[in-house]
């Protein structure tokens, strides 16, 4: 009674109604595909709640609940080469994309690198593109009647320079489209790192190639390491990627869990895959948490340092060159599909046979559609985050609700494919048939893209001394009064910059967008994966593009709302 | 402050009784056996060193925090189960707590705005909300627009009033902050360290302009702070607080004078805190002994170690001997220190270091160090605990 009592204000009614919010399509949502994969078929968890028969049939269900499907892992060989082919995968991406920044960061950091604001700029085209695009970028590069097998077979080469349509198209696509989520760290990393150290090492007679490797490096190491966990979370939930590239003979738990869902409406299947995918993620996201947590030499001291570039003209010079090579792909690969989308026909040539604007016309008279949809769709997404960061936040900072912060966190974790299965079973029949409408989608993305909004609502509230609120409750407002006049207002600058980067990545959004989204509903990003699928190449670059331009505004947007902030 | 009457007209202020309070914060006491009773209209001073306990007494009236036992009452209504937006009591934080996204005119018409959200309307409701996220959108009403006129004009910031709080120096802020929480008319106010973040020069102005406001409007104030400079010259009584407990309430006077304690002694003012052992009394005077000598004092203590107590300007620096004083003894001049008005001299007696203040003469030579000196102390001056 007390406690309902304590709750039952304003405010306590909110941390409520969001805590249910995040038990009904996030914690249940998962729950039940870990149900689903003893059960090996759907469970209708809400419909036994309100109706006996199907609580009977539950139960029934629960009574043949086996452990086979785990078992089966071991001994059905497409599941468990699947697990080990996409370890495989995320392994040698980020051990590559490792290999290929430090070389880079350092150069940024640490020397007069020729060009090293237009590298840093083109380091960002990575981050804007959706990972199936890139991938689309790369078929048409590389591809039978790709530009680069022209000029590799023009040089006397024999059929593919590389095979876009295999493991190493992959691996190819994934580094040179996430290095940049390792390579920013790794910056500061360097650039944070006590140079006094290395004088001291350079004092004691060391040569500089020795200081670099006896001491610059070994300090970047925990740093390192712990970017190269953030590379094989990333690589191992996307999904764009192979959905595109994967040969049918390479199985892989992201395209092998879409296939058993979409394809076979094997429940079981599915989600005994889901279950591994979100395992696997869960243990690399604690790996991370607990051994790299604060053992982040670099960040011990808080200080900012004078730091001696070095001005090896030679070595400056080369970095210069192989930082440049590594963001040009990119770059090629986004000019490519601009040629495209812009090309009459562009067959086995360096160049189109001609040019034209018609497939953006197409675009507009016939995709508009597409395009309203992703922008609405991105606009529900941005008020629920809004609405729900903001109290999250307020939650999180000033009552220390440990419970609404763990629960903002769980997203970060779940892959996309994975969370949309979740999703898709839990709400697959009455009384809670939310499948295939719009409201379940713009749930999906909010919550997937919440930790970002969080993240930055949090970081204002933060900055919000608590004897304002305290202020405000004094002169007679309530809790919630004070949240709306004074809180509220304040946190716009942190609100603005969060929403513009939820929009972004809703937009870009592929793996729950498409698993789940209705035809009717169909946004930008599904619609270039179908033409894709049906080679429909034209009009799969001219929405490539809209939606890239698109994304490259929002985010000129946000980097002033950010630049506003300081 | 020309304007004294304006605002005068507050009427509903009340005394202050806390009575048996004790906090606990997750196990460990803060606060133990807190007893209060504030006169209505009187100036309160809360004094102690940080972590005493002052701030979260004044915390435990505002409502911000929950005490852990006792009462707590303002008039005659018990007040321990109001949230803190029902209790008005005024209050200026130590860091003002100006909201930044208003201007000052919007800062002190807060309270008067959330006052008109209750019980009014869902078109009058809309119409404040709208109002507190952008005055400009919606206008004040006149009765509104008086009362923060008045007072703004009160704390002489009128041109300032459109201005954003970040605009204006630190004493400007402290008087947006002191006219917001005086407007919501207050039945008792309170400041929580609010002159701890101006200039020296500043705070010594401030002092004066809190204690003229509290004078005029009879306000029940308490005030909270760590400078017994600064609650002796304002407050008419002060309770002086360490860790946790309260361990006198008197007037400014009766505590210089009477410290109940070696503590309060040391924190209100400066004193020479000397152990000594009671000796048989002579001529009705307590005869105290410290190292080879003795003490003569007119205060009585019922117990044979004591400490003597001794305020540095009662002790007379004398170049020879003097039958004045019962009490005289023979020192080493250690160090002088000239500060202005007077000279403050530490002098070797026995195995002690006593300090001294005499006033400083124009043409008169400092005492060097190494000097010899007689000291005289009359038996009045002479305190023991």
């Amino acid at each position: 009674m007390k406690w309902l009592k304590r709750n039952f204000t304003g405010i306590g009614i909110v941390k409520l109604v969001i805590y249910a919010f995040f038990i009904l399509f996030l914690i249940i949502p998962l729950l039940s595909v870990f149900l689903v994969s003893f059960t090996n078929e759907p469970i209708n968890l809400f419909g036994s709640l309100i109706s006996m028969e199907t609580l009977q049939h539950t139960v029934s269900q629960f009574t043949h609940a086996t452990v086979d499907n785990f078992k089966s892992v071991f001994s059905n060989g497409t599941y468990f080469s699947a697990l080990l082919n996409s370890l495989r995968l995320s392994f040698l991406v980020s051990i590559i994309v490792l290999i290929v920044c430090v070389p880079i960061a350092y150069g940024i950091a640490r020397t007069k690198m020729p060009f090293k604001k237009t590298i840093s700029a083109l380091c960002t085209i990575p981050l804007i593109v959706p990972t199936f695009i890139s991938a689309y970028a790369f078929i048409i590069m590389f591809g039978r009647a790709g530009w680069v097998t022209y000029l590799y077979n023009s040089l006397g080469g024999e059929g593919f320079l590389i095979d876009p349509y295999s493991f190493t198209g992959i691996v190819l696509v994934q580094v040179f489209f996430f290095f940049p989520y390792a390579l920013w760290p790794m910056v500061a990393t360097f650039k944070v790192s006590d140079v006094s150290l290395e004088e001291a090492s350079r004092n004691m007679g060391s040569k500089s190639w020795l200081t670099f490797v006896t001491v610059t490096f070994p300090l970047a190491i925990p740093g390192m390491l712990s970017t190269a966990l953030v590379i094989f979370a990333v690589s191992f939930s996307d999904f764009g990627t192979p959905i595109i590239l994967a040969p049918t003979d390479l199985n892989l738990l992201v395209v092998e869990a879409y296939r058993e869902i979409a394809g076979f409406f094997n429940w079981g299947g599915a989600a005994i895959l889901t279950v591994i995918m979100i395992a696997v993620a869960g243990f690399v996201f604690w790996l991370q948490n607990h051994f790299f947590k604060g053992k982040d030499y670099g960040a011990l001291s808080g200080k900012p340092k004078q730091v001696k570039m070095n001005d090896n003209k030679l070595l400056s010079g080369s970095l210069s060159v192989f930082a440049g090579f590594v963001v040009l792909v990119p770059l090629l690969a986004m000019l490519t599909v601009f040629m495209q989308s812009i090309a009459t026909t562009w067959g086995v040539d360096p160049l189109p046979a001609g040019y034209t604007l018609n497939h953006y016309k197409d675009i507009f008279t016939n995709s508009l559609g597409n395009i309203q949809n992703s922008i609405i769709l991105a606009l529900g997404a941005l008020v629920l985050s809004i609405i729900i960061a903001t109290f999250v936040s307020y939650f999180v900072v000033r009552q220390n609700s440990t419970g609404l912060d763990f629960m903002t966190t769980v997203p970060l974790i779940v892959p996309g494919i994975a969370f949309g299965i979740a999703l898709i079973q839990t709400f697959n029949t009455a009384p809670l048939q939310l499948t295939g409408t719009a409201a379940i989608l713009i749930i999906a993305y909010s919550i997937r893209r919440l930790p970002y909004m969080v993240r930055s609502t949090v970081g204002t509230m933060k900055s919000i001394k608590g004897d304002i609120e305290e202020a405000a409750v004094n002169l007679g407002a309530s809790t919630l009064t004070a949240a709306v006049t004074v809180i509220g207002p304040l946190m716009l600058p942190g609100i603005a910059a969060g929403s513009i980067l939820v929009f972004i990545t809703v937009i870009k959004e592929t793996s729950i967008t498409i698993l789940m989204a209705p035809a009717e509903w169909a946004p930008m990003s599904l619609a270039i994966f179908q033409n894709i699928l049906r080679a429909e190449y034209y009009s799969a670059a001219a929405m490539s593009i809209v939606l890239v331009v698109l994304v490259l505004v929002l985010q000129a947007i946000a980097n002033r709302f950010s630049r506003k902030e300081l | 402050m020309e304007n004294e009457n304006t605002v005068k007209d507050v009427d509903s202020m009340g005394s202050v009784v806390v009575e048996k309070l004790t906090k606990d914060f997750s196990g460990v006491t803060v606060l133990q056996n807190i007893n209060l009773d504030i006169k209505e209209g009187e100036f309160f001073a809360l004094l102690g060193p940080s972590g005493c306990g002052k701030t979260t007494t004044m915390r435990c009236i505002a409502g911000f925090e929950k005490p852990t036992s006792g009462v707590i009452r303002i008039g005659e209504k018990v007040i321990n189960g109001l949230t803190p937006n029902q209790r008005n009591c005024g209050m200026v934080f130590q860091s003002y707590a100006l909201f930044p996204h208003m201007n000052v005119f919007d800062n002190v018409a807060y309270s008067l705005n959330v006052k008109r959200l209750k019980g009014s309307n869902v078109l009058k409701k809309m119409a404040t909300y709208t109002r507190m996220l952008n005055s400009r959108l919606v206008k004040y009403p006149k009765d509104i627009e008086k009362k923060v006129r008045d007072i703004l004009e009160y704390v002489e910031l009128t041109e300032h009033a459109k201005k954003l709080t970040s605009a204006l120096s630190g004493g400007q802020q402290q008087r947006v902050a002191l006219a917001r929480a005086l407007v919501m008319e207050p039945e008792v106010l309170l400041m929580d360290e609010p002159l701890s973040n101006l200039d020296q020069k500043l705070r010594h102005t401030m002092r004066n302009t809190i204690r003229k406001i509290q004078q005029d409007l009879k306000i029940t104030t308490i005030f909270v702070t760590h400078d017994q400079e600064e609650a002796m010259s304002m407050a008419d009584r002060v309770a002086v607080m360490n860790e946790g407990e309260i361990l006198q309430i008197g007037t400014p006077t009766d505590l210089y004078s009477n410290p109940r304690t070696p503590f309060i002694a040391d924190f209100v003012g400066t004193s020479n805190i000397i152990p000594g052992e009671m000796l048989d009394p002579e001529d009705g005077l307590s005869v105290i002994q410290i190292g080879n000598q003795v003490v003569k004092s007119v205060s009585t203590a019922d117990k044979k170690a004591v400490q003597v107590i001794i305020r540095p300007e009662n002790i007379n620096v004398l170049k020879e001997e003097s039958k004045e004083y019962d009490n005289s003894f023979e020192g080493e001049i250690l160090f002088a220190t000239y500060l202005g008005s007077i000279v403050r001299y530490d002098i070797k007696v026995g195995d002690y270091t006593l300090t001294a203040d005499t006033t400083y003469e124009s043409g008169k030579n400092i005492l060097k160090a190494g000097t010899s000196v007689k000291l005289g102390v009359s038996p009045e001056r002479v305190l023991l605990i």
